[in-house]
């Protein structure tokens, strides 16, 4: 359980504070409502490099990371598909500059055009590194563009193509930063051992003058039901052949999101998964194989990926997983099977809150996805599904006709 | 109105508090070394054997061993050892790097006893099961050409092997055949020569109160795993003597780069001062290896610098993957950073950030039980003491630029780095 207090200030900024007492640090946590969903289909990667520019000095503090590091201070951030956070450590005595710092940037970003043409090319070399030359770096740019033809879900946050960072205008980044960068478009999570009022004073006196900017709410075109099978082959330069399966799922909000949750659970997590017992351990048939969710807020995708054995076709991988998944569709899962997976999320959800850092993101993801207070409920939303429920969404999930197939062979 | 070209005022850190690991010996003689610290009913228990790679008579030995341990045991088939772990939500990683092998586990408190039952006959009582053995085999065959794939292992192994000579432990030389050398038995001699009572120690974190210490008694502390430790392989050093080299890997947009030298162990009187002068040159975001080669010209993603201490040696690296065109340039721009260094005393105002810096990381790496555990660790596998840690702090307060230039110009000398490319670019 996870005690916190919540405010929002006049300007729409939401402001969470939770306290804990064991660590000498505080975490800030700022999370911007904005992610490459809000991006315009030509210039993908957007919010991503715009992730790099909030480090390239805001209006009155040059240079970001030097004064954070002179009042002991750590930060980092990311962006997805559906936000961008920015996350810093301090001790707790300069919380005050982690506030400086934070409110700045807020405000108002220097535009510098040197910062951009650098942060261009690390954007760029990015690219390269984790995509263009890791194998199988590929796999989320081709399986999203399968899966969604509609929303923009079908890019990865790095980016669809690097000529769109390259041809990214200064115009466009101030536009970007305008409408999205708002105290009425994001939260303010601060964690250690703080007070709620001494949060407050500070949030008041550093964020309390960014004007409200309006942000419009977000209005994204929604991904048509997929009617048929869709597969695509494709030929790389890796070591072995890799077969992946994605089959659209509910939203992060829906009542079926935690049987999804629990289904990828029973199929894959762990050594003692049936996947694992089954086709890796008894059968042999694969090396690797997983079942995960691609995590996202809006209806995102149920992914199974595996490497198939030596001498193993990707036809009897296919068939090997069908049978499981068919499965989860004709047999209730046993009591304990089902107390195993649930006791397992609760035992993560306790190693997750020995972290005040950790506290701070969770606090603040579940803020923009729809209400905090979620960190504290969802043992009670997973202990609550049922072995009918994991049967039923099953059922709706693992249709041919809602799988997307993506074949990725090694080039002999 | 609030001025905002002014920063709040940076209060310094004066009080640090380090919980220090507590010692205690079970039944048999086995040290525990226990840290009672944190809010969470949680517990990690690591269980450290001098097993690591330089043990072993040929490649993959040590890590197959290890892996193998939840592989089957006399009282558990694999399936049961995974399974009782998802049961109880509990986490089992072994590992084994240079010099130790480990078997980390973290666990509810209120399940520890069902789970530690578990992790007592996995070690004491292995099985390593034919079956089981070609599956993780097979697995790691296709984990390992996926790896040599990527242009920074290759860089990697070449850099290790360039330090140190073939023959020598710490440089990497797996093969795909190294697979197909060994056979079980190999592994069933390996475990029984030092996966011993009198071969290992253990390190507790979290919650942890005389039950938790008389549950590993309960375990651990008997004379029936007592066997005989074989003697450990002594090795020599040798470095290659050409410092420039390439590794081919076709069609590649990156190439990896790394850069380094021998460095000292932790027990020399300047390591305190040098691991100042490091965070400077390459060590934190703003280092100057950082500032000019990402943020300043934009020819990476990332680069640092890294110290590796081992037992019995240490090294120097700075690694870095960076577009072809741009292989060159890099390595131009890290000699002159360590030149600048050489030449040029850091600027009072870089080095007061540097110290602020560390003063916050030094804060985090005694931060909670997991952390407090892993700097204990750093300490204790170096046969170092807490005073280690008094000792640095005194170094990070008193340290001036004319000190950090004359280390530079002992240690940081170009022309004693070997430089390692891996990628199509020569």
């Amino acid at each position: 359980m996870i005690h916190f207090e919540r405010t929002k200030l006049a300007n729409g900024l939401t402001v969470i504070v939770h306290q804990d007492k064991t660590t000498p640090m505080v975490a800030l946590d700022v999370c911007y409502n904005v992610g490459s969903r809000d991006e315009h289909p030509d210039r993908t990667g957007f919010a991503h490099l715009f992730e790099h520019l909030m480090f390239g000095g805001s209006k009155h503090i040059p240079t970001y990371d030097e004064a954070l590091q002179k009042a002991g201070g750590d930060n980092n951030a990311y962006t997805s598909n559906d936000l961008t956070n920015y996350y810093l450590t301090l001790p707790k005595n300069n919380l005050e500059t982690g506030f400086w710092l934070e409110s700045d940037r807020m405000l108002e970003l220097a535009f510098s055009k040197s910062s951009l043409e650098v942060q261009r090319s690390v954007v760029i070399e990015e690219f390269k590194q984790r995509t263009l030359n890791q194998p199988y770096g590929d796999t989320w740019a081709l399986l999203r563009q399968l899966a969604y033809k509609v929303h923009p879900y079908q890019w990865p946050t790095i980016g669809r193509e690097i000529s769109h960072i390259e041809k990214a205008t200064m115009q466009q980044v101030k536009d970007f930063f305008y409408s999205h960068y708002a105290p009425d478009n994001s939260v303010l999570v601060v964690t250690g051992d703080v007070e709620f009022d001494q949060v407050l004073t500070l949030a008041e006196r550093w964020f309390g003058p960014i004007p409200n900017r309006n942000v419009k709410p977000r209005n994204l075109p929604k991904e048509p039901v997929q009617t048929e099978l869709r597969e695509q082959t494709v030929y790389r330069d890796v070591p072995n052949d890799t077969l992946y399966l994605a089959y659209h799922m509910c939203d992060r909000l829906d009542s079926s999101y935690y049987a999804t949750d629990l289904i990828s659970d029973v199929l894959s997590n762990g050594n003692s998964s049936r996947m694992y017992v089954n086709l890796v351990q008894k059968q042999k048939l694969f090396t690797e194989l997983d079942a995960y969710l691609s995590g996202d807020f809006e209806p995102g995708l149920f992914v199974v990926s595996g490497k198939p054995s030596d001498g193993v076709s990707l036809e009897t991988a296919r068939d090997a997983i069908n049978q499981e998944l068919d499965r989860m569709k004709t047999e209730l899962v046993s009591e304990y099977e089902l107390e195993k997976v649930k006791n397992k999320v609760e035992a993560n959800i306790v190693y997750g809150e020995m972290n005040y850092l950790t506290k701070a993101m969770n606090l603040a993801t579940n803020e923009i996805l729809g209400d905090a207070a979620m960190i504290n409920s969802q043992v009670d939303c997973y202990r609550a599904v049922t072995s009918e429920q994991i049967q039923h969404v099953a059922r709706q999930l693992f249709r041919p006709e809602n799988c997307s197939v993506l074949n990725y062979i090694a080039k002999k | 109105m609030i001025n905002r070209s002014i920063p709040p005022t940076v209060n310094p850190i004066e009080h640090i508090d380090i919980i220090q690991a507590n010692k205690r010996l079970l039944s048999n003689g086995l040290p525990v070394y226990y840290l009672n610290a944190g809010s969470q009913d949680v517990v990690k228990v690591d269980i450290v054997f001098e097993a690591g790679t330089w043990f072993q008579p040929q490649n993959l030995i040590a890590s197959m061993c290890n892996s193998m341990l939840e592989c089957g045991s006399e009282n558990y088939t694999a399936e049961e050892i995974a399974e009782k772990f998802d049961y109880y939500g509990a986490y089992i990683q072994l590992e084994v790097d240079q010099n130790q092998g480990f078997v980390n586990l973290v666990s509810l408190s209120k399940y520890l006893p069902e789970v530690l039952a578990v992790v007592e006959n996995m070690i004491k009582r292995s099985v390593f099961p034919e079956h089981e053995l070609e599956v993780l085999i097979a697995k790691n065959k296709q984990k390992f050409l996926f790896e040599n794939e990527k242009v920074r292992t290759l860089c990697q192994k070449k850099y290790t092997q360039v330090l140190f000579g073939n023959d020598h432990p710490y440089a990497i030389t797996n093969t795909l055949e190294d697979f197909d050398r060994f056979t079980r038995e190999d592994l069933l001699q390996f475990y029984k020569s030092y996966y011993s009572s009198a071969n290992c120690h253990i390190i507790v974190a979290g919650k942890v109160d005389e039950p938790v210490l008389e549950l590993i008694n309960n375990c651990f502390g008997g004379t029936d795993w007592n066997h005989e430790v074989l003697q450990s392989p002594e090795y020599s050093i040798c470095p290659n003597p050409v410092k420039r080299h390439f590794v081919e890997k076709a069609n590649g947009i990156q190439s990896a780069v790394r850069v380094g030298k021998f460095w000292v162990p932790k027990s020399h009187p300047d390591y305190h001062a040098l691991s100042i002068l490091l965070t400077i040159f390459g060590g934190y975001f703003g280092s100057r290896l950082m500032a000019n080669i990402r943020e300043e010209k934009g020819y990476t993603y990332g680069i640092g610098s890294y110290l590796l201490s081992l037992k019995e040696a240490s090294y120097l690296i700075i690694p870095t993957e960076v577009g072809n065109e741009f292989v060159e340039p890099t390595i131009k721009e890290i000699e002159f950073e360590m030149r600048c260094l050489q030449n040029e005393l850091v600027p009072e105002d870089e080095l007061e950030t540097v110290k602020s810096y560390l003063l916050g990381e030094f804060l985090r790496d005694f931060d909670g039980p997991f952390a407090l555990a892993s700097s204990f660790k750093s300490i204790n596998d170096f046969g170092l003491d807490y005073s280690f840690y008094d000792k640095y702090l005194q170094v990070l307060r008193q340290i001036t630029p004319a000190e950090l230039l004359q280390l530079a110009k002992k240690y940081l000398n170009p022309e004693d780095c070997y430089t390692v490319v891996a990628g199509s670019a020569q």
